[in-house]
C-alpha cells in the first residue's frame, strides 16, 4: 500500500532526482543501509560470485598455472579438432605437462620476435585507434548534444548502426570494401584520380585498414556513452559561464571537459582494453598479413594455442597481455584522476 | 547582435556538415551490404562494382539456407542471447544492489577484484573452459554458452554505480513501512533502475549475439550453431560466399536494430548516469 505510493513517487523522475540531489552530498557521511537479516548481502552476491569463481576465476588461475608448463603433445589424445571456414581449432587433452618454470616468459620477453611483432602491431593500432575514436566520438557527441541540431534520433541511430553488425559480417564487408581489385574504396579513389592503393598488400596500409574498420564499428558505441555523459552536465554551469562571458571554447574547456572526465576515462579505458583484444578483424580482413604485419597479440595467442598446440606458451602470452593491459589501465586511471 | 547570429549559423552549418559526413561514412558499408545481398554471386567480381541493389535477395537466402541451416541458427542465437541477458541482468543487479547499498566484510576488495577481471581477454579463458565443459559433458549445449559469461564484471560495475544513486532514506522508509529485504530489491531498486537495466540489457545482448570464438569452440554440431558461427562457415579458404554472408548479416542486424530503437531512450539516460555523478 505504502510501497505503491513510494513507487508512484519514484516514477515521476523529477521527484526522484530531487531526493537524490538532496542526499548526494550527505551520502558519504551516512553509512550504508544495515540489513535486518545477517549475511543478506552475501546472499545477494553469491549467485554472481559462484559463477564468477567457477567460470572466470578458475580458468584464469588455470591459465596462470599452465604458463609454467610445456605441453608434451605426443602421447596425448586430441579432444577436439574443428575447422570452420578459415578457422582451425585443435584442443588436446592436457595430461602430459613438463614443468619449465619461467622459461615460457623468458622466451616471450627475449627470444620470440613474432610476439614482439604482434606487440608492435597491436600498439600501433592502439596509439592511432584510441585517440582517433575517442576524439571523433567526442566531436560527434558534442554536435549531437547541441541545441540547434534537428533529427538527433535519426543521426544517433545511424551512427550507432555499425555496432549491430557482427564481427564476421563486418569484417567481411571490409574485406570486400578494401579489396585491391574489386573494392569500392579503390574504385572511388581511381575515379577521383588518386589512384589505387594496395590496402591489404602493404604493411602500413593494412594496419590503417584495421584502424578504419575498428573505428567504423565502435564509434557509435563510444558516442552514445559520451552523449549520455554530456546530458548529465548541469545546464546551470553553462549558464553561469555565459554570464561570465565565456566563449564556446572556454565553455568546452572549463565546463564540459571537467564534467565529462569520468565518462571520458571510462571510454578511454574500455577502448584500450578492447583494442588490445582485437582478434576477428585481422583474422578475417588481413589474415594477419602481409607477412605478419597485422598479427595481433590475441591472434598470436590463438595461433599458439589452437593451431600449434603450445598451450603452455599460449598461456604465458595471455598472462603477459593481461599484465600489459592492467598496467595501462592503471596508468590511465591514475593520470585521468579516477577515484 | 548580428555578429552573434552569424556565428551561430556558422556553427549550425558546420555541425550539419560534420554529422552528414559521419553518417554517410557509417551508412556506405551497410548500403553496400544490402547491394551485395541482393545481387547474384557471379556479379560480385565485376568492375566497376555494382552500386544498385538487385532482386536476388530470396535466391541468395535460399542458397544460404541450403549451405547452413540459417533459420535454425537464428533460433539458437535468440534462445542463447535472451536467456543469457535475463540471467545476467538478475545476477548483476542483485550483486550490484548488495555492493551499492549494504555494508559487509571485504566489500571493497571483492568489488575491485571483480572489476580487475575486465582486462582478461576471453581468449585466455577458452582452453580451461573447454576442458571444464568436456569434463561436465556440457559441450554442444546452450547452457555451456550461457553460464560462463553470465557473471559479467561490466554489468556489476554499471549496476553498482547506478544503484548508488538510490537514496538510503528511501530504503529505510520502505523498510519501516514493512517492506521485506527482498522487496527493497525488486520493488524499489529494480523499478528505479529500468533505464540502467535497459542499457545493460543492450550491452549484454549485443555481446552474446556477436560472441564468436567461445561458441565456436563449444558448439560443434551444426544444429547448435549461432549466427556468427554459421557465418564463419561461409568464409572458406578457397571461396567466400559474400552474397550469402551479406544476406545473413542483414538478417542478424534486425534484432539488435529493433532493440536499439525500442530501448534507445532508456539507453541514453541509463548508461553510466550513476557513475557520472561520482
Amino acid at each position: 500500500m505504502v510501497l505503491s505510493t513510494i513507487q508512484a513517487k519514484l516514477r515521476s523522475s523529477n521527484a526522484y532526482r530531487r531526493v537524490a540531489d538532496q542526499f548526494r552530498y550527505r551520502r558519504q557521511d551516512v553509512s550504508a543501509v544495515v540489513p535486518e537479516i545477517p549475511m543478506l548481502p552475501q546472499l545477494y552476491i553469491s549467485p554472481f560470485f559462484i559463477l564468477f569463481a567457477v567460470f572466470l576465476l578458475f580458468p584464469t588461475v588455470y591459465t596462470l598455472y599452465l604458463s609454467f608448463f610445456n605441453y608434451l603433445g605426443a602421447s596425448n589424445e586430441i579432444l577436439l579438432t574443428a575447422r570452420i571456414g578459415i578457422l582451425e581449432i585443435t584442443i588436446p587433452q592436457i595430461a602430459d605437462l613438463e614443468f619449465v618454470g619461467l622459461s615460457n616468459y623468458q622466451r616471450l620477453l627475449f627470444e620470440d620476435s613474432l610476439f614482439h611483432q604482434s606487440l608492435f602491431n597491436t600498439s600501433f593500432i592502439f596509439f592511432i585507434q584510441v585517440p582517433l575514436m575517442v576524439g571523433l566520438g567526442l566531436a560527434t557527441a558534442l554536435v549531437l548534444d547541441a541545441k540547434f541540431i534537428r533529427a538527433k534520433g535519426l543521426f544517433r541511430t545511424i551512427i550507432a548502426l555499425p555496432v549491430a553488425t557482427g564481427l564476421v559480417a563486418y569484417s567481411t564487408i571490409f574485406l570486400l570494401l578494401f579489396n585491391g581489385d574489386i573494392g569500392l574504396i579503390n574504385y572511388t579513389l581511381e575515379r577521383i584520380g588518386i589512384g589505387t592503393i594496395s590496402w591489404l598488400g602493404d604493411a602500413w596500409w593494412a594496419r590503417i585498414t584495421l584502424v578504419i574498420a575498428v573505428t567504423w564499428r565502435w564509434l557509435g558505441y563510444n558516442m552514445i556513452i559520451l552523449l549520455s555523459g554530456l546530458q548529465t552536465v548541469p545546464e546551470q554551469l553553462y549558464e553561469a559561464a555565459e554570464v561570465d562571458g565565456a566563449t564556446q571554447w572556454q565553455k568546452f574547456r572549463f565546463v564540459t571537459l571537467p564534467q565529462l572526465r569520468p565518462v571520458l576515462l571510462f571510454v578511454v579505458v574500455s577502448s584500450t582494453i578492447g583494442t588490445f583484444q582485437i582478434f576477428a578483424e585481422p583474422y578475417v580482413i588481413t589474415g594477419g598479413g602481409p607477412s605478419n604485419a597485422t598479427i595481433t597479440i590475441v591472434q598470436y595467442i590463438y595461433r599458439q594455442a589452437f593451431i600449434q598446440l603450445n598451450l603452455g606458451y599460449a598461456s604465458a602470452v595471455s598472462v603477459a597481455l593481461v599484465v600489459l593491459v592492467s598496467v595501462m589501465s592503471i596508468i590511465q586511471l591514475r593520470y585521468g584522476g579516477a577515484e | 547582435m548580428r555578429q552573434q547570429t552569424k556565428q551561430e549559423a556558422l556553427w549550425r552549418f558546420g555541425g550539419y556538415i560534420f554529422l552528414l559526413t559521419i553518417t554517410a561514412l557509417m551508412i556506405i558499408p551497410i548500403y553496400w551490404m544490402i547491394v551485395a545481398a541482393t545481387i547474384p554471386q557471379s556479379e560480385f567480381f565485376s568492375w566497376p562494382p555494382r552500386l544498385i541493389p538487385g532482386l536476388h535477395y530470396f535466391e541468395n537466402f535460399q542458397a544460404l539456407q541450403e549451405n547452413v541451416d540459417f533459420v535454425r541458427s537464428i533460433g539458437n542465437s535468440l534462445v542463447i542471447a535472451v536467456s543469457y541477458t535475463v540471467l545476467s541482468l538478475i545476477l548483476c543487479s542483485m550483486a550490484g544492489f548488495a555492493f551499492a547499498k549494504y555494508e559487509f566484510r571485504f566489500k571493497e576488495p571483492l568489488f575491485y577484484f571483480i572489476l580487475a577481471t575486465l582486462v582478461l581477454p576471453i581468449q585466455l579463458l577458452i582452453i580451461p573452459l573447454f576442458l571444464l565443459m568436456t569434463q561436465v559433458g556440457w559441450t554442444n549445449s546452450y547452457i555451456a554458452v550461457i553460464l560462463p559469461w553470465a557473471a559479467n564484471p561490466l554489468g556489476i560495475f554499471l549496476m553498482r554505480q547506478n544503484m548508488k544513486a538510490i537514496p538510503d532514506a528511501l530504503l529505510e522508509s520502505a523498510r519501516m513501512d514493512g517492506a521485506t529485504e527482498f522487496q527493497l530489491y525488486y520493488k524499489i531498486a529494480l523499478p528505479t533502475m529500468i533505464p540502467s537495466l535497459a542499457a545493460l540489457a543492450i550491452i549484454l545482448f549485443l555481446n552474446q549475439w556477436q560472441a564468436f570464438l567461445y561458441p565456436l569452440v563449444i558448439l560443434q554440431e551444426e544444429a547448435m550453431f549461432t549466427i556468427p558461427i554459421a557465418l564463419a562457415q561461409l568464409v572458406g579458404q578457397q571461396r567466400v560466399y559474400f552474397d550469402q554472408i551479406m544476406v545473413a548479416t542483414s538478417l542478424g542486424i534486425i534484432p539488435i536494430f529493433l532493440m536499439f530503437i525500442f530501448l534507445q531512450q532508456y539507453f541514453i539516460k541509463g548508461i553510466l548516469s550513476g557513475s557520472v555523478k561520482q
